[in-house]
């Protein structure tokens, strides 16, 4: 990749585990003793799901001296920052089920959401940490504005440096993204393997 | 069938979460001139009752409560135009102006509590996400509120939340609605802090803390 060079990338495979969605609506009881109605409303949005959703990313890696050298980033080589989003379109069913008194289902549809986009940044977060080793860097874990010593207002740093419209995403005034199935973050990668960077299988 | 048969019908589909069944059952409740105060206080309303019991006991998990309230709701839905032409009024615990603080988006628990609120008894108007804190307090104004439920899912926009109590300060309005706040950053000592009146972690904890606090 050219340095500094914005790339999308589309082809997800999205596969979400039940036992994930059963956490992610709230149910504790196990899979096995789940009442078939509601067993029922997963399996069909599962189905419903694909139309819903269009997994689209964001990255770019741009060298330390580029980056506001908030102390986030010390020692860091460079920094991958990302933005991925499902769209726009699962919001507005959920919406649609809520009103239609569809409740359950307006939920299950949102966890599979929440999701669908985590497992796009999941494999975000495998695709950067190759490039970084392939670099010959060290990427460390990643890490999403707002999150321990980063403050919201990361996502300004991050929307800076990313056309985040090119995939349909904006920040409000109170920096919070729409669609709102989107997650940013930021890997940096380090020249040294050190404690705060992590092991990677090529 | 007699009455107590149909109530019992009623209590269970509630129970169940069998919203075809309650739909059924507050139609037949209609077509057969039944006294609908009754319908709704002896049949439907002990089904949400033990739902609660039973999320009480860790039998229910959210999934149960929100399909049961939306039994609740489609019975309802039947009931309350026969009862708005016959001029009947129900049993209301209290009207609620619900709605997610200004500068957040997030609206899937807010809308949950609204519903569990709603199939509880509550009035309840829902300003929707994003909502201007001006707002809150004029439709509770408007309608005579006895509460004001404000949802902030960002320690950034939880702040709206102690702005708002602030306002009704200025306003000379506190007191006279009772505020409630929740979503994933708000805790006790937040609500406490900010003067709030209450707090609930979750919907069906927003039932019972509202009508606690109407109790009191």
């Amino acid at each position: 990749m050219k340095k500094d060079s914005i790339e999308i990338i589309k082809n997800f495979k999205i596969q979400l585990d039940d036992k994930l969605i059963l956490r992610c609506i709230g149910l504790k009881s196990k899979e096995s003793e789940v009442n078939s109605s509601i067993k029922k409303a997963i399996t069909e949005e599962k189905e419903r799901l694909p139309s819903f959703i269009h997994p689209t990313a964001l990255y770019t890696i741009i060298p330390y001296e580029e980056t506001s050298q908030h102390s986030i980033f010390k020692d860091a080589e460079k920094l991958a920052l990302c933005i991925c989003t499902i769209g726009p379109e699962l919001e507005r069913e959920v919406s649609k089920l809520m009103a239609k008194n569809e409740l359950l289902r307006g939920l299950i549809l949102d966890a599979m959401g929440s999701e669908a986009v985590e497992s796009i940044a999941q494999q975000m977060d495998d695709i950067l940490a190759k490039k970084a080793r392939f670099m010959n860097l060290w990427p460390s874990k990643r890490y999403s504005p707002g999150y321990k010593s980063w403050g919201l207002e990361g996502q300004k740093f991050i929307f800076q440096k990313l056309p985040a419209e090119k995939i349909g995403v904006r920040l409000t005034e109170s920096i919070m993204m729409v669609p709102r199935k989107s997650i940013s973050f930021r890997i940096n990668f380090y020249s040294e393997k050190t404690h705060i960077s992590r092991n990677v299988n090529l | 069938m007699n009455k107590i048969e149909i109530f019992s019908q009623m209590e269970r589909s509630i129970i169940d979460g069998n919203k075809q069944e309650a739909e059924k059952l507050a139609k037949y409740a209609i077509e057969n001139n039944m006294e609908l105060t009754k319908v709704i206080e002896k049949g439907f309303v002990p089904g949400i009752q033990k739902v609660g019991q039973l999320w009480e006991k860790g039998e229910y998990f959210l999934p149960e409560l929100i399909t049961s309230a939306e039994c609740m709701k489609a019975a309802m839905a039947i009931l309350q135009p026969e009862l708005e032409r016959c001029q009947i009024s129900t049993k209301s615990y209290g009207k609620i102006v619900i709605g997610t603080v200004e500068g957040d988006i997030h609206d899937i628990g807010k809308n949950l509590v609204a519903s569990m609120l709603s199939a509880n008894g509550f009035e309840v108007v829902d300003l929707g996400a994003d909502v201007k804190l001006d707002k809150f307090i004029e439709k509770a104004k408007e309608i005579n509120a006895d509460f004001i439920c404000l949802s902030a899912l960002l320690t950034t926009t939880m702040l709206g939340q102690k702005r708002l109590i602030e306002m009704l300060k200025e306003k000379n309005l506190y007191g006279k609605f009772r505020v409630m706040v929740g979503g994933a950053p708000v805790n006790r000592k937040w609500a406490e802090d900010i003067g709030a009146d209450g707090y609930a972690e979750n919907a069906m904890a927003a039932v019972q803390v509202m009508k606690n606090l109407l109790n009191n």
